[in-house]
């Protein structure tokens, strides 16, 4: 892959900007909520405008990795800081950047302990965005336990329905997952014979199969376990239904595709051999995946629920793109990776709002709450739709080019997967018309609508899912440039 | 001049000792004026260790080597005295009458440590460890308490006499095999021993004796009494600066062992796995916070051993500096802990309950010197734990680095229980913790270093790869 250089460090100072942020946030006192609210926004509002930059001004002719920064960071081991964007994480990118920042408009209410929150918070996206942004596999794994681990205290102290349960499984789940991770990264910093750390530069080395096929199926399982890979994927649910809602779209939204980036960055890009070889277990899993988070999704009441079981779809949805290895199943993932991330963190962010005024997620006791609160619930009921797939939403061409992918590679079992998205409709649908359109609950009939500032993140998520699902050339056109070469290499 | 210069630290702390000797022959006792004499004088130590890291030569007939591990290793060792002399302020486990002597054993353990680590002769080496030993037996018992003090008291002497005897049979049969009792001569002379096995199982047997302070499977059992037993402050300081001594004769001594290759890595990876997954499995139910770490320091021992048992610069370089970052970050833990047990008792992890609001302060840094001890970035102890995975793997111990990343996972269950009582359990009528001034600064400092050194490791790295040269080529 070329590396352009870069005069200006972009990337550096979307990653510190949220460092900045928790650095002043620290000295400011407790009680002065605003201001510290006010900082979190402004660091994630400089975070989103770096990502908007470099992914409005990524050269697409020119292709490659550009905006690189490197320097040499730890001599005796090989480890540098290197940093560079190219067509698969200029997206991700952009997505961290929509969901840190809408994400702090939501948690705009918040009262208790709130200097802690956005701290830990900020300190989580600085995670994300390092991950998404190193070619380094040591500061890609730094990056990634950063991003995983205070999701143990943002749950434990805001969360909500069993917090201290799902804490303690979805740690543990991810931190079983890093200790499949060092050993597959560390296997090819070793037999790699340079010695460095440098993706790239390991890109051009040819490691033996039998370490491929070892290193693979290592990070397959490692990674797969944040991407909630079935049968992996029993932490997510739990885990979505009691995080604070801020954490849930951060999670959901970006966490969960640090997981499928992860396998899409390294082993699939450093050990083809090994993805020939893993690539039918792969695509069954995810068939799996998709089937089951349908129908167990289908028995859910708790709207949270609803939502975690429909993620662990839609994630199979993208796992599944990758395992066909092809240009149009690559796309389609790494586009829906973008549009799951920003319709689910729509989906948590509407359902967060309606149950910090009536306490409840119940389907059946929200009724028609349509009739109460119009507003907040057509935040919902767009995400549903988008979620069941309909055209003009971003997530329609993701899941038409995995699917078109998937029936070429896979036959039947693409099929399979094909037709329970038919079974997801039903799925959104019954969850709409049950909790919007019946007879609205009188206990909550003198609840106020979301008001047009409250709303402003929430018509951010609509507004992004419709500009790349009517224009999606805007975004396939930047992820092909990565997406060709990539495949070639397969 | 030149040799008082080479051995300054030593005589510094010998002079330092004998000040503290004299203090305790006072008639009537003054705590105060004793740690406050002990607290500057460690203080000024380190500025000593500091002066002199970059000597280097020779002193008593070979038998005693000045060079940059050493002096590195002397300065771990000024620190961690120096951190424990700060947290005396509250000394309540041991009487006031014998705090004067409480400091100055802890000097003379001090000094011992300083000789071992620089000892390059078997004589001298046993000499240094037992001066260092025989300070310990006596300051343990020393808390003020039910009993339990003398249980770990006697369990902590007669573990240590029975390992020392190991390593006295094991050193006989160095003597016997290579006629020397000088390192040099020995490693010189150990290709030619590699038909017989006295070589090979003198080594095993003497690293016994270093084996026992650094609790390693099976010489561990001592730890979790001792840590119990002791007094806090002396806890702390063998949990720390004690670990780190035997780290580096550890580290000087293994590589006598390098010419048997495999056979002789065999049993150190044997050690470490079991070291480190019994730690953690056993820390998981422990109801007692240095209980607790205790099990921690043995799964520790064993993540230490990793990287020993490469015998490569990359590996010994990266045990430097995770003793070094073990240093800091299980001081962290113990700092915290002897300012909440402010009287000096034994807590237990139920009693950090809601620590987040009886002092905030404590709290970060109980939470990060955990995170730390788990490996979790940005910390000294992520960068120290990979860059021993990552040696490990290049010299092809795959399952053994698989078996360590596994351990990682379930160290994190006990430490995040700890940080669950302190973050999210109501105080409910636990007194406000007030750490004073200069422990407040002490925390920022050690939070600063344990981010710091984690995100930035160049430097030590750097520093440690110089120093490893001396001990791996010569």
């Amino acid at each position: 892959m070329v590396e352009h250089l870069t005069n200006f460090p972009y990337l550096t100072c979307m990653l510190v900007s949220p460092v900045i942020g928790i650095l002043i946030i620290l000295f400011l006192k407790e009680e002065q909520h605003f201001l510290i609210r006010t900082v979190a926004l402004v660091s994630a509002a400089v975070s989103l405008g770096f990502a908007i930059y470099t992914f409005a001004a990524y050269d697409k002719a020119l292709g490659g990795l550009q905006f690189v920064e490197k320097y040499e960071w730890v001599k005796g081991f090989g480890i540098s800081y290197f940093v560079g964007v190219d067509g698969l994480n200029a997206p991700m990118l952009l997505l961290t950047g929509i969901v840190i920042f809408t994400g702090v408009l939501t948690m705009w209410e918040l009262e208790n302990r709130v200097k802690e929150y956005f701290a830990f918070m900020l300190f989580l996206v600085t995670g994300v965005f390092g991950v998404f942004m190193s070619m380094d596999m040591f500061f890609f794994f730094l990056f990634y336990e950063i991003a995983v681990v205070p999701m143990y205290i943002l749950i434990l102290i805001w969360g909500s329905t069993r917090k201290e349960y799902a804490a303690m499984k979805l740690t543990l789940y991810l931190m079983a997952g890093s200790g499949l991770i060092i050993p597959g990264l560390l296997l090819l910093y070793s037999t790699s014979g340079l010695f460095t750390f440098d993706l790239i530069k390991l890109h051009g080395v040819q490691f033996t199969p039998w370490v491929q096929k070892l290193v693979f199926v290592l990070l397959l399982f490692g990674f797969g376990v944040l991407a909630a890979m079935w049968p992996f994927h029993t932490w997510s649910p739990v885990g979505h239904v009691a995080a604070p809602t801020a954490v849930s779209m951060l999670h959901a939204g970006v966490l969960m595709k640090l997981g499928s980036y992860g396998i899409l960055r390294i082993p699939m890009y450093l050990c083809p051999e090994g993805f020939q070889f893993w690539a039918q277990l792969m695509g069954l899993l995810a068939i799996c995946g998709i089937v089951y988070g349908v129908f167990v999704g289908l028995a859910q009441t708790d709207l949270k629920y609803v939502i975690g079981y429909s993620s662990v779809s839609h994630m199979g949805i993208v796992a599944l793109g990758l395992a066909t290895g092809t240009t149009d199943g690559l796309n389609g993932s790494v586009f829906q990776m973008f549009a799951h991330g920003i319709m689910t963190a729509l989906f948590f962010s509407a359902v967060g709002y309606i149950y910090d005024r009536t306490h409840t997620r119940d389907i059946h006791e929200l009724g028609g709450f349509c009739k109460i609160m119009p507003v907040a619930s057509a935040f919902f009921i767009t995400a549903a739709l988008c979620g069941a797939g309909v055209p003009g939403f971003a997530s329609f061409w993701a899941e038409l080019l995995v699917f078109i992918a998937a029936v070429k590679v896979f036959g039947i079992g693409g099929l399979i997967a094909l037709a329970s998205i038919v079974v997801g409709a039903l799925f959104a649908l019954r969850v709409v018309q049950n909790s919007f359109y019946n007879e609205p609950n009188p206990k909550f009939v003198h609840f106020e609508d979301v008001s047009p500032f409250l709303g402003l993140p929430r018509m951010i998520l609509i507004a992004t899912l419709l500009l790349f699902g009517i224009f999606p050339s805007l975004m396939l056109d930047v992820i092909k440039t990565a997406v060709e070469p990539f495949v070639s290499g397969l | 001049m030149k040799a008082a210069a080479l051995f300054a630290p030593e005589i510094y702390y010998l002079l330092m000792g004998l000040a503290l000797f004299l203090g305790s022959l006072r008639k009537q006792e003054k705590p105060q004026n004793d740690f406050q004499v002990f607290l500057s004088l460690s203080g000024v130590g380190i500025l000593v260790c500091v002066l002199s890291l970059f000597q280097q030569g020779e002193l008593f007939f070979a038998a005693y080597k000045v060079d940059l591990f050493s002096q590195i290793f002397k300065l771990a060792l000024a620190l961690g005295l120096f951190l424990t002399a700060l947290i005396c302020h509250n000394l309540h486990g041991i009487e006031e009458r014998y705090h004067a002597e409480f400091y100055f054993f802890l000097t003379t353990c001090t000094v011992g440590m300083m000789m071992l680590v620089s000892a390059v002769e078997l004589l001298t080496i046993y000499l240094a460890l037992e001066l260092a030993s025989y300070s310990l037996y006596i300051l343990i018992p020393m808390r003020r308490g039910d009993g339990i003090d003398v249980e770990a008291g006697i369990k902590y002497l007669f573990i240590g006499a029975v390992s020392s005897c190991f390593m006295l049979f094991g050193l006989s049969y160095i003597f016997g095999a290579a006629h020397s009792t000088y390192l040099a001569d020995i490693m010189a002379k150990m290709p030619t021993l590699l038909q017989s096995p006295a070589g090979l199982l003198g080594i095993v047997l003497a690293l016994a004796g270093f084996f026992f302070k650094l609790s390693v499977f099976p010489i561990h059992f001592w730890a979790p009494d001792v840590y119990q037993g002791g007094a806090n402050q002396l806890v702390a300081y063998i949990a720390t600066a004690s670990k780190a001594a035997a780290v580096a004769i550890i580290l000087r001594f293994a590589v006598l062992g390098t010419p048997y290759g495999y056979s002789f890595a065999q049993i150190l990876v044997f050690l470490s796995i079991v070291s480190m997954t019994l730690g953690n499995l056993v820390a998981i139910i422990q109801k007692d916070f240095k209980r607790m770490l205790a099990y921690s320091s043995i799964a520790h021992a064993g993540y230490i051993l990793m990287g020993v048992l490469t015998f490569s610069e990359p590996g010994y370089t990266s045990v430097i500096y995770y003793a070094v970052a073990y240093l800091i970050m299980n001081f962290t833990c113990f700092m915290v802990l002897s300012e909440v047990a402010s009287d000096g008792r034994d807590l237990q992890i139920t009693e950090f309950a809601g620590l987040y609001y009886r002092s905030p302060l404590l709290a970060l840094a109980l939470m990060l010197g955990l995170f730390s001890l788990a490996g979790v970035p940005p910390s000294i102890g992520f960068t120290g734990k990979l860059l021993i995975f990552t040696s490990a793997m290049n010299q092809g111990y795959f399952w053994l680095v698989l078996i360590g990343a596994v351990n990682g996972t379930i160290s994190l269950y006990y430490y995040l229980r700890v940080v669950y009582a302190a973050y999210f359990m109501e105080p409910g009528d636990l007194p406000k913790v007030q750490p004073s001034y200069a422990i407040r600064c002490t925390t920022y400092a050690l939070i600063l270093i344990i981010i710091g050194f984690g995100v930035f490791p160049m430097h030590v790295v750097d520093l440690a790869r110089t120093a490893v040269k001396f001990v791996l080529y010569t």
